[in-house]
C-alpha cells in the first residue's frame, strides 16, 4: 500500500482488550487514525475513554489486540519487544503527567540521558532554551517547581529530535499559569523542528491550541475537529 | 478475630516473602551457629566430664624406668591420693603381614582387681583377658576396626625384640586415649597406632618388671593441689627413673581434645555476632523502604485515631515474625547440625557416648538475642514512622533532593548519565550504601577466614617437612644407646645417610614460668633434622646454650641472651642454667634444641644418643621396615612421608566439611544482603527505570543500572571484606594457638580471589533472581501515577 510522505501515524481497525480473569475489557474498537507530519492534535475523551490506550499503542508501550498501526511505512503492530524499543529510542519524545524525572540528576543531566543513547540529538542546552529554562541547568528536580520540572520533561523529550511527541496529560498536575507556559513550550517545539505533536488532556479549553481535535468515548474516535485557526496557549482561558 | 494490623501484617509477611525469608536465614544462620558451637560444645565438654568421672580417669601421670611395687604403699599415702595405680606402660612393634610399614602398640598392664582401677575400659565387643593369661589381649576400638579385628582373632607384637602371638579377647575404650596419638607423629592413625591391654604377669616377664611398675597414675581428691601431688610424686619416683609426672591438663589425649574444644568455643565467638549484626543492617533497611511506601497508610491509621504506639508495635511484630521465623529455622538447623557436629567429633575422638546437652538456656539465649538484634535493626525505622504527622504523612514524600556532590568525580571520570545516577544513589542513602558494603564485606570476611587455613597447612608442612625435618623415617631407640649406634643404623638396608640426636625431658623455667619438654641435642650442623630461623635459614647448633622454639620463647618470656634453668629428669637429674642462643621456627609443639655433645655433657652423659634420622632409598623401603622391626633396640620408627600423609588426610576431612559449612553461610549472607539490597532499590528506583524504558532504554541497560549499583556495592566490600578476614584469621590463629601445635598465619592471594569469587557468584545469583522484575517493569503504570 502507498503511503502519502506526509502522514506520518496510520492505524486500521486498531483494537485493544484488557483480559482480567474471566472479564473482557473494551479500550480500543477498531479505531482507524492517521496523523501529517508536523500536526498538532489535542486527544479529548473521560477516563477510560480509550485515549491513553491508544497514545501507550502508537507510542510503542504496549501492543495491540487486534488491527494495525504504522509509523511511516514501518508496522509498529508488527515490531517486538526489542523493536518497539529502538522505535521509542530513535523517533518517539514522551512527556507524562508526573514528569518522572529522575531525581539524582539535574536538569542538564536528565535532557544528557536521553541525547546520549539518541541517534542525532540536539545538544542537551539547546533543548533546555527551547523551554526556556537555560538558567536552570544544573538544578536537580527537587528544586524546581512543577512546571519547570514538567518543561525539563519536554526538552529531555525532544532533545532526541523526535518525529512525534507524544503527551499524556502534562498539564494535568499544574495550575493554569504554569499550565500554559508548558503548553507554549509545546507549540513553540511543533512550530521550531516540526515535531509531530499529540497531547491527550481532560481539559477541553486546550483544544483550540490544537491543528485537531480528536474526541474519544469508549474506545472509539467519536468526533473530530479542525481548526481553521490555532490559538497561542496565551489566549486560552481554563 | 484478628485485628486488621495484625492481618495487614501477616499478607505483608506473605508478599514480602522473599525478602522476609532471606533476612530470616540470615538470623537463622546467625542462632545455627550460636547453638552449634556451644552445643557441640558443651555436649563434648559434658561427654568428657561423663566419661572421664564414670570410667576414673587418673590425674597425675608418670613414667618410671622400674620402681618395685613396694614404693606404691608411700604413693598411696601422699596427700589427697584417692588411688593409686601402679602399670606396666611399655611400646611393642606391631608385626602384621598386612602391614609393611612399621607401627607401634602401646601395650598398657591390666590392673589384677579387673575391671576396679583407674583409666577403666569401656568394653565394646568380648571380655577382659584372663588375669592370668600370657596370651590374651585387648585392644583399642579405632586399631582393631582399621585392622579388621575382631575377639577370637589373633596378631603379633614385637614385645622388647621378642614376637610374640596374642588373641584378642576383646575391643575396648578408654579414657586415656580419646584422642591416640602415637610417638612421633602429628595425628592419630589407628592403623599405624593401636593401645593393647594386657594382663600383668605377660607384660612382667616380658619387660622383666617382676613387682616392679614403669608407669603410675594417681587419682586426687577433689579440690586437691596437683602441683603439690605431682611434687610429692615427683620426689618419690626420682631414684629410679621417674622422668617427672605430668598433670591431666599435660595429658596427651586431654591435651589435643582442649585444644579442640577451645577451638569450638572460639567459632561459637566469633561467627554468631557477624549474622546477627548483618540480620540487624537488613532489618534496618528493608523496614525503612516499607516505612516509606506506607507513609500514607500510615498517616490514615493516625488520621483515624491508631495510636503511635500501636503503629509501632505493628511494625515491630513485622519483625518479630521475620525474627520467630529465623530462630526456628536457626533452632532447627543448630540442633541437626549440632548432634551431627558432635558426632563427627565423637568419631574422630574416641568416646563410649555422646551425651546430648539440650541447654534450654542456650536456645533461650539464641532466640533472645536474635529477637533483639532484629528489633535493634528495627528500630531507627520505626521511630520515623512514629514521627510522622499524620498530616504530612498523607501527601505524598518530597521528591528525594540531591545534590552535586559527585561533581569532581564525574568531571574526572567523565561518566555517562547512567553511571551519575548509579553513584549519586550510592552517595545520597550512606547508611544503606555502608550497610550492603559491611554485610558484603562480612561474606568476604567469613570466606577469607575460613579459606586460609589451606595454605597455613601447606606452609606449616613445606616448613616441617621439607624444610626442617627431611629424613625420611626416624628411629627411637628403647633406650639410650652409645653414639657408635648410629653407624649400626647406617649399615641398615636402604639407609643412605644417618644423623643422631638426643631427647631428654626437662623442666625449662625462666622466673616463674616453665615448661616440660623434651630437648633435642643435635649434631653441630644437622643436615637431616634442622633448625630453622624465624626467616627459615638452617641454624647451627650453639657450643653451649639452648635454641628455643618462638613458641617456647613466648611462653617462657625469654629473648636471646636470656638465662634459663634447665632441670633435666632424666639419668642424674641435673640442674643446670642455659643461656637462650636463638629462637627458631617450630609449628608442632615446644621446642628446645642443643648441640649433641654439649648436652650429653651438661647432663654428664657419655657420648650416648636416643635415636637416629635417616635417608632411605625408596626402592629398599620394605627391607629397612623388616629389619628395623627385627633390631631388639628399636623402640619405635615414624616414616615422615606417612606422618605427613595422614596429616594431610584428617586436615582434608576435618577440613572440608568446615568450609562447605562457612561456605554456605557466607553464601546465606551474601544472597540475603544483595536479594534485599536489589529489592530495595528496585522498589525505589522501579519509577525511574521504567521511566527509562520508556524513553527508550533497553531491558539491558535499564538493569545495567541496577546491578552496577551492586556491582559498586560488591567491589567495595572486597577490600574491606579481605581486611576483616584478615583480622578474623589473626584472632582465630591466637585462639586456635597452644603449646601443641601454633598455625603459622599465611594467607596466600588465591584466598582472597576465591572468597571474592564466590562471593561474586552469590551476589550474581541473587541479582539474577530480581532480573525478571526489571524486565516486567510496567511502564505504563508509570505515566499515570505518581509514587
Amino acid at each position: 500500500m502507498a503511503i502519502d510522505g506526509k502522514i506520518i501515524f496510520r492505524t486500521k481497525g486498531l483494537t485493544k482488550i484488557y483480559r482480567s480473569g474471566a472479564q473482557e475489557v473494551h479500550a480500543l474498537r477498531r479505531v482507524d487514525f492517521q496523523a501529517a507530519r508536523g500536526e498538532f492534535i489535542v486527544i479529548l475523551g473521560p477516563s477510560g475513554s480509550g485515549k491513553s490506550t491508544f497514545l501507550n499503542i502508537v507510542g510503542g508501550l504496549d501492543t495491540a489486540t487486534a488491527g494495525k498501526a504504522w509509523f511511516g511505512d514501518r508496522e509498529l503492530t508488527a515490531l517486538d519487544e526489542r523493536g518497539l524499543t529502538r522505535y521509542r529510542r530513535d523517533h518517539v519524545g514522551f512527556v507524562f503527567q508526573f514528569y518522572n524525572l529522575v531525581p539524582s540528576l539535574t536538569a542538564h543531566e536528565n535532557v544528557a540521558l536521553v541525547t546520549e543513547i539518541a541517534r542525532r540529538p540536539m545538544s542537551p542546552d539547546e533543548a533546555l532554551a527551547l523551554v526556556g529554562l537555560s538558567d536552570r541547568r544544573d538544578h536537580f528536580p527537587a528544586q524546581l517547581s512543577g512546571g519547570e520540572q514538567q518543561r525539563v520533561a519536554i526538552a529531555r523529550a525532544i532533545a532526541k529530535n523526535p518525529e512525534v511527541l507524544l503527551c499524556d496529560e502534562p498539564t494535568g498536575a499544574l495550575d493554569s499559569v504554569t499550565g500554559i507556559r508548558v503548553l507554549e513550550a509545546l507549540t513553540q517545539v511543533n512550530r521550531t523542528i516540526g515535531t509531530t505533536t499529540l497531547v491527550i488532556t481532560h481539559n477541553a479549553a486546550i483544544r483550540e491550541i490544537a491543528d485537531r481535535v480528536l474526541r474519544f468515548a469508549d474506545g472509539r474516535i467519536v468526533d473530530e475537529t479542525v481548526n481553521a485557526a490555532r490559538k497561542s496557549p496565551a489566549e486560552v482561558s481554563w | 478475630m484478628i485485628p486488621p494490623l495484625r492481618r495487614k501484617m501477616f499478607r505483608d509477611l506473605l508478599r514480602l516473602w522473599a525478602q522476609v525469608l532471606a533476612i530470616a536465614l540470615v538470623l537463622a544462620a546467625g542462632v545455627a551457629t550460636l547453638i552449634l558451637g556451644n552445643g557441640a560444645y558443651s555436649s563434648l565438654h559434658e561427654t568428657r566430664a561423663r566419661y572421664y568421672d564414670s570410667y576414673r580417669f587418673a590425674d597425675v601421670f608418670a613414667d618410671v624406668t622400674r620402681a618395685p611395687r613396694a614404693l606404691m604403699a608411700e604413693i598411696a599415702a601422699i596427700e589427697d591420693v584417692l588411688a593409686a595405680e601402679a602399670r606396666i606402660v611399655k611400646l611393642g612393634l606391631l608385626d602384621l603381614p598386612a602391614m609393611t610399614e612399621p607401627g607401634t602398640m602401646l601395650l598398657v598392664s591390666l590392673p589384677e582387681g579387673g575391671a576396679r582401677g583407674l583409666n577403666r575400659l569401656h568394653l565394646r565387643q568380648g571380655r577382659l583377658p584372663d588375669p592370668q593369661s600370657a596370651r590374651e589381649v585387648v585392644l583399642s576400638e579405632g586399631f582393631a576396626r582399621a585392622h579388621r579385628l575382631r575377639p577370637g582373632d589373633s596378631l603379633a607384637v614385637l614385645m622388647n625384640g621378642q614376637r610374640r602371638e596374642m588373641t584378642v579377647t576383646g575391643i575396648a575404650l578408654s579414657p586415656e586415649f580419646i584422642y591416640a596419638l602415637g610417638p612421633g607423629e602429628m595425628m592419630p592413625d589407628p592403623r599405624r597406632f593401636g593401645i593393647a591391654w594386657l594382663p600383668r604377669p605377660g607384660m612382667e616377664a616380658a619387660y622383666d618388671l617382676e613387682s616392679a611398675f614403669s608407669n603410675v597414675v594417681l587419682k586426687l581428691a577433689p579440690g586437691a593441689s596437683v602441683d603439690r601431688a605431682i611434687e610429692a610424686l615427683d620426689r618419690l619416683t626420682a631414684p629410679y627413673g621417674g622422668g617427672g609426672a605430668t598433670a591431666r591438663s599435660d595429658q596427651t589425649s586431654h591435651a589435643f581434645l582442649d585444644a579442640e574444644l577451645r577451638q569450638l568455643s572460639a567459632m561459637a565467638r566469633i561467627l554468631p555476632p557477624i549474622f546477627l549484626l548483618v540480620a540487624a543492617m537488613l532489618v534496618n533497611i528493608t523496614l525503612s523502604r516499607l516505612i516509606t511506601l506506607e507513609r500514607e497508610q500510615i498517616g490514615l491509621l493516625k488520621a483515624i485515631g491508631y495510636s503511635s504506639r500501636a503503629i509501632a508495635q505493628h511494625y515491630l511484630e513485622f519483625v518479630l515474625a521475620i525474627a520467630a521465623l529465623g530462630i526456628v529455622i536457626g533452632l532447627a538447623a543448630g540442633v541437626w547440625l549440632g548432634a551431627g557436629l558432635a558426632q563427627l567429633y565423637a568419631s574422630f575422638f574416641s568416646f563410649p557416648f555422646l551425651v546430648f546437652t539440650r541447654d534450654p538456656q542456650i536456645y533461650g539465649v539464641a532466640a533472645a538475642v536474635s529477637a533483639a538484634s532484629a528489633a535493634g535493626g528495627a528500630l531507627f525505622a520505626v521511630r520515623a514512622a512514629i514521627a510522622l504527622p499524620p498530616a504530612i504523612a498523607m501527601s505524598p514524600p518530597a521528591p528525594a533532593d540531591y545534590r552535586a556532590r559527585t561533581g569532581f568525580l564525574r568531571r574526572r571520570l567523565s561518566l555517562r548519565q547512567t553511571d551519575v545516577m548509579i553513584l549519586r544513589h550510592l552517595v545520597h542513602w550512606p547508611l544503606r550504601t555502608a550497610s550492603g558494603v559491611l554485610g558484603m564485606a562480612m561474606s568476604v570476611a567469613i570466606l577469607v577466614a575460613s579459606l586460609w587455613s589451606f595454605g597455613s597447612i601447606d606452609h606449616m608442612i613445606d616448613v616441617t617437612f621439607t624444610r626442617a625435618e627431611r629424613h625420611d623415617a626416624r628411629v627411637v631407640f628403647t633406650d639410650t644407646r652409645p653414639a657408635r649406634a648410629a653407624y649400626a643404623m647406617r649399615q641398615m638396608p636402604g639407609v643412605l645417610a644417618a644423623e643422631p640426636f638426643r631427647a631428654v625431658s626437662a623442666q625449662i623455667s625462666h622466673r616463674n614460668l616453665s615448661r616440660r619438654l623434651s630437648v633435642i641435642g643435635k649434631p653441630e650442623t644437622p643436615l637431616l633434622s634442622r633448625v630453622l630461623s624465624p626467616d627459615l635459614r638452617p641454624m647451627t647448633m650453639p657450643e653451649a646454650g639452648l635454641i628455643v622454639s618462638e613458641a617456647l620463647a613466648e611462653a617462657l618470656d625469654v629473648r636471646p641472651g636470656d638465662r634459663v634453668t634447665v632441670e633435666f629428669l632424666e639419668g642424674a637429674r641435673r640442674t643446670v642454667t642455659l643461656p637462650v642462643s636463638g629462637v627458631s621456627l617450630g609449628y608442632v609443639g615446644l621446642g628446645a634444641a642443643m648441640e649433641l655433645s654439649a648436652l650429653n655433657r651438661a647432663l654428664g652423659d657419655g657420648d650416648v644418643i636416643s635415636g637416629v634420622g635417616l635417608l632411605i632409598d625408596d626402592a629398599e623401603r620394605d627391607a629397612f621396615y623388616a629389619a628395623a622391626k627385627d633390631t631388639p633396640t628399636t623402640g619405635f620408627v615414624t616414616v615422615t612421608a606417612l606422618t605427613v600423609a595422614r596429616f594431610k588426610e584428617t586436615l582434608a576431612e576435618n577440613i572440608t566439611i568446615m568450609i562447605t559449612v562457612y561456605v554456605a553461610l557466607a553464601g546465606i549472607i551474601a544472597v540475603g544482603v544483595v536479594y534485599n539490597f536489589s529489592r530495595i532499590a528496585l522498589s525505589e528506583q522501579g519509577r525511574e527505570l521504567a521511566s527509562l524504558r520508556v524513553l527508550g532504554f533497553s531491558r539491558r541497560e535499564v538493569a545495567g543500572i541496577l546491578l552496577g549499583e551492586l556491582v559498586a556495592i560488591v567491589l567495595l566490600a572486597q577490600p574491606l571484606g579481605w581486611f576483616l578476614g584478615y583480622l578474623m584469621g589473626l584472632g582465630m590463629v591466637s585462639a586456635f594457638s597452644s603449646d601443641l601445635y601454633r598455625v603459622p598465619f599465611v594467607i596466600r592471594p588465591d584466598v582472597y580471589a576465591t572468597a571474592s569469587l564466590i562471593v561474586g557468584a552469590a551476589a550474581l545469583a541473587s541479582a539474577l533472581a530480581i532480573r525478571g522484575r526489571i524486565n516486567n517493569l510496567n511502564m505504563i503504570e508509570v505515566l499515570k501515577t505518581r509514587e
